[in-house]
Parts: C-alpha cells; structure tokens; sequence
C-alpha cells in the first residue's frame, strides 16, 4: 500500500483448534472504500477469518489492525463499536419483530441515552429516537424495503431476509462491513440485485467490504481484487484478471471454471 | 430559497393565467401560496410541497430547459415512474410553448426508443438507473436527444454518457438563472398559445405502433372545469398519483384536476406500497382502472376465506344481502326493513371493508380506461363503495361521459359532460364534438383523418347505443366484434369481463370468430391460484407448473362455467384452455397500460386455440 495505511491489516494470522490448523500465516490488507473478496472452497478458513476479524475467535499469533488499532485480544461486542458489521451466511434477525424494528435494533450500541431517561421518554429520548428512526429510514429508502416496512420478518420471503439482514449490517454505521455469502440460496434475479446493492454500497456510503463466497462469477464483476484462500494459506491476492490467470489458483481450486473465465 | 411567488406574474390577468396549465399553476401560486398542493412519502413521513414551491420549481426546471434551448414547438420527454418531479416536469416543458411526452417506465428499450424518436425529443427526464440503462442499450439510436435529467441519479456516478445530469444539480442551477431574470415566467406564461399541442399521449396501440395524440390547453382546462363542476370537486379533496402519469386518465386526477380546483395529490412510496398508500391518504376522489377492482375483489374473496367462521359467515351474508337490496333499490323497491339490514351491515362489516380498501372517504370511486363487468361494479355498490364508471380516450383528452351520484345508471358510462355532443353513425359507432376532442396526432395526418371527419365528429371506434335521457351504453369495439360461423355479433370484451369476475382468473381472450362455437384462452390469478392449491395441498413452483395441474384445470373450467351464467346461450364459453405462461409487455402480448393484444396472443397460441376447436363442441 502506498500513502494512507490500509483500513484493515491482517498480519501472519494463526488460528488453530487443537491439532486443526483453520488458518495458516494469512495476510490480508484492505484499503478503505476498497470491496475485497475472498474466495475458496470450504473448509478453505474463510468463515473462520472472518470469526478473527470480528473477535469471535482468537487467534495464536498475529495481529489485526482496524484503523491502526489492535483487534486481536478484544470482546466481540467492543469490535461492533469500532465499526465493524457483518452479515451472517444463516440470518440473524428477530423473526417476531417487523423490519423496522429489526433495524433498530442493529441501531442499540448506538443509543446514547440511558435506560431510565428511556423510560421516562423526555425530550433527549424523544430526540434519539426521531434521530434514529430518521437513518433507519434512509436505509429503508436504501435498500427498496418500503413495502415490508411493518411485516414481521418471520413472514418475508428468503431474498427478502437477506437484504433485511444487509440493512440491519448498514444500521450500525459500519465502516467495515464482512459480507458471508451474501448470495447464498438466492436465484439469479435476486444474485443480480444483491450485488447492486453492494456496488450502491460502495459508490454512495463509501463503506469498505469483505465479500465472502465461493461462486467465482459474482465476485469477478463486483470486487476490486480477490484474496484466494486454500487449505488455511492464502495462494493468491490480487485484481480479478490477475487472480483468475493465475496458474496456481486454476490448479489448486477453481479449475475448470477458471479456465473458462479467463479464455473469455 | 422562497421567492415571492407573486411578483413575477404580477401583469398577467386571471383570464389569460386560468386558459394555459402553466398559467394556471402560476395562478394558484398567487392564490393559494402556502397552502398544501402536494404531498410525497419520504423516509416514512409525509412531506409537503405548497402551490408558491411547486411553482418555483417548475420555473426553475423550465429556466434550466431554456438555457439547453428547448424552446416552442420542441419535444421532451419524462420516463419515470409517478413523483412530484414529474409534475414539475411536465408543466416546465409545456410552459416553454414546447410539448411533453410521457413515457411507460415499464416499456422496454425498443419501445422507449421508437417514443423519443418518433417525437423528436431533444431532452429526456428519467427516473433512475433501471430507466438510464434503456437508455445506454440504445446508445446512439437517439441521434437528437441531447440531456437527459435523472431524477436519482444513484448507480449512474460510473456512467460516462456526456448527455447524463442529476435532477437536483439541474434544479439548482435553474434556480441561480432565474435569480437574475425575475421576469423569465412572466414572459413565457404570456407567449402561450392556449390552441397550440402542448402535450404529446401515446396511446397504447392493441393495433400496431403507438400514435402520439396532440393535446392543447384548450383541450384540457375547460373540460376539466365542467368535470370539476359535476363532480363536485373542490380544495378540500385529496388524490392518491398512482397509475401511469403518461396515461390521459391519470392526468385528469394528477394534473388537470387539482389545476382547475387546487385538491391535494399525493404521491406514495413506490409502485409496491399503494395498498398502504391509499390507506394512509383516504382519498375523497379515486379512479381505478377494471383490474384494479378486480384485484381488490380478489384479495377481499380470499382473505376472508382464510378468517375466522364468524367472520366469515358476516361478511357473506351482508355482502350478498347489500348486492340484493341495492339491485332492490335501484328497481324502486326499497322497504325500511332493508334499511335496517343495511345499517346493521355498514357498522357490521361494510366499514372495516371500506377502511382496509382506503376508500372510506371517497366520495366519487370511478372506473374508467376499460370497460369494467357491470356485475363487479353491482359488487362494490352493494359494499358500499358505489363505483362510478365514466368514459374517455386518449383522443378525448380524458374522459366525456361520467356517471355521478347525482345521474347513476348501472351499465351506461353515464351522460356526456357539458360541452360534448354525442350522435351514433349508421352502423352504431360512436361520434363526439367538443372542445376536448384532440388535435391530431404527431406526424401522422392520415391516422388523424381517419379519427376526425370534416365537421369535427371524433369517430370513438366503439359501439354504443345512446338512450332517451342521453346516457351512453357501450357495446363493443368496432373493429374486435367476434362474428361467429353462426352470424351472431358478439362482443370480446364482454365475455371477457365475465370471465374475469373469477377471482382466479386474471386475463382473458375470446375466440369465436367464423367459428361454431366461443372459447377462451385465460391466463390464471397466480397469487389466488397459488393460495388455492395450498389449500389443497397441492404442490407446485412456478406458474407454468401451476397451470398445467388437471386440479388447476377442473377448478378454471368450474368457474367459467360459473361465469357462463352472466353470459347470453351464444356468448357463452364452450371451452377453455390456461395459458402455459404469464402474458407479458416485453413480447408485445400486453400493451404499456396491460391491455391484453388479442391479435398476438391469439397468433402466438394457435396451435392451442386450434386444439379447442378440434372436436367440436362439448
């Protein structure tokens, strides 16, 4: 990286679970605005790279540094706080609860007010509230959600969900966002609107992305470079021309599909 | 940036601002300044924009056309869904003497393509990125179109097209000019020729091309008047925009409406919300167009399906009962006892129907644009929502005929509007004279000579019969009569609508000319469909699966067989296929305003309306 440090610096990390070795010495630099990918087969360590990042797990050795600050070491919760959002692969929202209501929930750590002016509901609750009602709606607006605005999400259609889950990723102001297989079990319609979202993400919000997923073709045309992850390593980084013509990675995993892409 | 919406047009008199839209726009400005004249859902919440900031923008945009050199005579055109800053739009173009063109946002590029082109429009506005990529597909097939304005311009940062600009830096910029030439609306509004075309509609075409019909001022303001006069329109009614705003339907309630009388448009969140919408707004006047009653029907039947028994048992009785007493009422038979059951059913069920449907407040729920089955509208009368069917065309510039609750007859389009004459030619067509009657259309004086005879008579296409206290039935379209092997004349249309009071079925085409017997092709209601077959644990995925189900079959083939009961014996059809799968705009099977191409559907399936007819009769 030249100029400015990168937003996020995953140095050397090690992540093993007893005599399982999930990531071996992986480094991973991702400038700010930048939407990175990371792709492998499972069981490759990206899920698990992804637990670090977000301090869920530990890793051995290494560091990560979010905005120059180590994450390595600190509560999952405290890692929220700095910025860092994620969409998870098997959706994590309250069925029973209506969009909205989801989204402002994902809004919690940032409520300044304290439980007992809550209760009372003055004018600095009243203020929080109004506030925050206001930027859910924006993402509402965002994300095309209107019309679900007052359903429970228990009743929404799949994709719906899943774009209920990235709003409720951009209500907490994230600066970072980690993106597990977004597009999973999503049909081609629904693939094509996700990764409009993620392109409006970046060019209107300015929001860094990690975009995990293993569907080669989605991540070619969305990601700005491409971080292939195999067995724990990381065996290539890079723009998606570069990484697609790599002859280790059409070896090592992408094969024929590979192949195909970069004959095009 | 409040500027004071009266010094501008401090000079002109009321007079000559009330015969132009712009002019009426400025007009009520002055009058109304900081009273509500639209309203939009934004983020949630209502927000309103006053008669003096719908002006200011509109002159802004107007300025800002200006400096790009559209001046009178020209052509422009708005691709987008219905917004606020379609209004400004549209009314900006025409008060520089140049014309607006509306565009379907849902037709697709070739379609867009032959609009712009044919029209010659110099400058585009459009909605957002999915409209722009229309646009970028045709790439250089628009050799005169110069700007193109783009209301949200998000997604579009990366496209490098010169002719692209954000409607917000656009309006800005209009707003800067016009601080240096306060007089700048003053002099346009003065320059406008009342008589000359300052709107281009293109109507839908079942038959070929599309034809742009030229409207003027003199088209529009007076007949809005006497619309406004018989319907008793005023200030204090609200409007919910929500069909197509390139339809001359919708801009009676958008546009021609609130100019003549200054009521509250509004406009909802999306095409998605309009059921939430139209809760919301209430609105005192409404027009839906048949599917959409047929669609609030539908919805009605089966969500009451799905409720508790005494719901249940509730509804049916007092909606069968309020269908019984209005027929009752209408024969003059009316006893107090039916009052009371009246009044029971209102407090009982008719209100919360009402309320969930958004009409509880409107005073005048209309039908137009099609013709509607006269056994729907008994339904809604029945319900409490007494639908008032009216007649017009594109070529009309609205409507001419509408019922009202003062002058009601069930199955008439109702009688004409002060200022339209009407007569039938020998063979039952339809003739008007007025001074809503259209200018012609857009470079084509042969089409326009074939709608318009030498004494001004408009030659409607329909068939009608005209009676002794001049409300107009019509019967059919002229050229789509089915005349069967037997020599009977039939009307398509009318079996159709028949067919189409099934709430499972959601499109129709009659066949049954030269032939011995009718038949139909459907297409089926997959919302109401799918939920059946739920309920009869029946699986299935995807429309084509669904239709080709012998349960799916049995259940269209019982309800047409329900809704041969509303026919005549040689009406009635004989045999009916499903369509293998949905009619769709973008192989030409529906038209912009989904109207269903008979002609291409009944090409494209001939193989399966050959099929009927194989065996004979059943």
């Amino acid at each position: 990286m030249t100029g400015a440090s990168p937003l996020l610096d995953v140095r050397g990390i090690e992540l093993r679970f007893g005599g399982v070795t999930a990531i071996n010495g992986v480094s991973l630099a991702v400038p700010k605005g930048h939407l990175q990918a990371v792709i492998g087969p499972n069981g490759a360590g990206k899920t698990s790279l992804f637990n670090c990042i977000s301090a869920v797990y530990r890793p051995q050795v290494g560091s990560i540094l979010f905005e120059g600050r180590e994450l390595v070491g600190e509560k999952a919760h405290k890692v929220a706080g700095y910025g860092i959002a994620r969409m998870f692969q098997n959706l994590g929202l309250f069925e029973n609860l209506t969009v909205l209501e989801n989204l402002l929930v994902g809004r919690h750590h940032l409520y300044t007010s304290s439980w007992w002016q809550d209760m009372i509901f003055g004018a600095r609750a009243r203020r929080e509230e109004i506030k925050h009602r206001r930027r859910a709606e924006e993402i509402i607006d965002f994300m095309q959600l209107e019309r679900y605005r007052k359903l429970p999400v228990g009743i929404l259609p799949y994709g719906v969900r899943k774009r209920v889950e990235l709003a409720r990723a951009l209500c907490m102001e994230p600066k970072l966002l980690l993106l597990d297989e977004p597009a999973a079990g999503l049909n081609q319609e629904e693939t094509e609107l996700m990764a409009r979202y993620m392109l409006d993400i970046k060019e209107e919000l300015g929001i860094t992305q990690i975009l995990i997923d293993h569907d080669l073709r989605f991540v070619m045309d969305l990601a700005d470079s491409i971080a292939v992850l195999d067995f724990g390593k990381k065996i290539a980084d890079g723009t998606p021309s570069e990484v697609s013509k790599n002859p280790q990675v059409i070896e090592a995993y992408l094969g024929a599909a590979a192949a195909a892409v970069a004959a095009e | 940036m409040v500027m004071d919406g009266t010094a501008p047009i401090a000079s002109l008199d009321e007079k000559t601002l009330r015969a132009t839209l712009p002019g009426r726009l400025a007009w009520f400005a002055k009058q109304r300044a900081d009273k509500p004249a639209l309203r939009h859902k934004h983020l949630g919440i209502w927000e309103e924009i006053t008669w003096a900031q719908y002006y200011e923008r509109t002159s802004a945009v107007a300025r800002a056309l200006w400096e790009r050199g559209l001046r009178s005579g020209g052509h422009a055109g708005i691709l987008s869904d219905n917004r606020p800053e379609w209004l400004f739009a549209d009314l900006a173009i025409q008060a520089l003497g140049a014309r607006s063109v509306g565009v379907y946002q849902t037709s697709p590029a070739a379609d867009v393509q032959y609009v712009l082109s044919h029209s010659r429009s110099t400058a585009l506005f459009c909605e957002d990125q999915e409209q722009v990529d229309k646009l970028m597909e045709i790439g250089g097939g628009l050799p005169e179109l110069k700007h193109i304005i783009v209301f949200e311009p998000r997604g579009t940062r990366g496209y490098a097209d010169p002719r692209l600009m954000a409607f917000d830096d656009f309006l800005a910029e209009g707003m800067k000019l016009l601080e240096r030439e306060p007089g700048f609306m003053q002099e346009r509004l003065a320059a406008l020729d009342p008589s000359s075309a300052s709107m281009i509609v293109y109507t839908s075409g079942t038959t070929g091309q599309p034809k742009g019909a030229m409207l003027c001022s003199n088209n529009v303001c007076e007949p809005t008047d006497a619309i406004a006069k018989m319907l008793n329109v005023t200030e204090k009614d609200a409007v919910l925009s929500y069909l197509p705003l390139c339809h001359v339907a919708e801009k009676i309630y958008s546009v021609n409406l609130p100019l003549a009388t200054g009521l509250v448009v509004h406009f909802g969140e999306s095409i998605d919300t309009v059921q939430e919408d139209l809760r919301e707004v209430s609105p005192t006047v409404f027009l839906g167009v048949p599917r959409i009653w047929e669609k609030m029907h539908a919805s009605l039947l089966i969500r009451m399906k799905s409720s508790s028994w005494l719901k249940r048992t509730l509804f049916f009785y007092f909606v069968n009962k309020g269908v019984e007493l209005e027929r009752k009422k209408r024969h003059g038979k009316s006893s107090p006892l039916d009052a009371l059951i009246r009044a029971a059913g209102d407090v009982l069920v008719f209100r919360a129907l009402q309320e969930r449907l958004g009409l509880r407040r409107c005073r005048v729920p209309g039908s137009g644009a099609a013709p509607i089955a006269p056994e729907l509208l008994e339904w809604f009368h029945g319900v409490g929502v007494p639908i008032y069917e009216g007649f017009g065309m594109t070529e009309l510039a609205g409507g001419s005929h509408f019922n009202r609750p003062s002058m009601y007859k069930l199955g008439t389009v109702g009688p004409s509007i002060e200022g339209v004459t009407q007569r039938l030619a020998e063979d039952g067509e339809i003739l008007l004279r007025g001074k809503c009657v259209f200018m012609g259309y857009l470079h084509n004086e042969e089409a326009t000579r074939a709608m318009i005879d030498e004494e001004g008579w408009l030659h409607t296409g329909d068939i009608g019969e005209i009676d002794a206290d001049g409300y107009l039935k019509i019967t059919g379209r002229k050229k789509e009569i089915i005349i069967t092997a037997g020599g009977k004349n039939l009307s398509p249309e009318r079996i159709e609508n028949a067919l189409k009071t099934s709430a499972f079925i959601k499109e129709a085409v009659a066949i049954g000319d030269k032939r011995n017997f009718v038949s139909a092709l459907v297409q089926i209601e997959y919302d109401t469909v799918g939920d059946w077959a739920q309920r009869q644990s029946l699986p299935y995925t995807s429309y084509p699966d669904l239709a080709s189900k012998p349960e799916v079959i049995k259940l269209i083939e019982e309800e047409v067989e329900r809704c041969n009961a509303l026919l005549g014996r040689v009406e009635q059809v004989r045999k009916v296929k499903i369509l293998p799968k949905e009619l769709h705009q973008d192989n030409g099977e529906l038209t912009a305003t989904q109207k269903v191409r008979r002609k291409v559907v009944s090409e494209r399936y001939a193989d399966l309306i050959a099929g009927m007819y194989r065996g004979g009769a059943s």
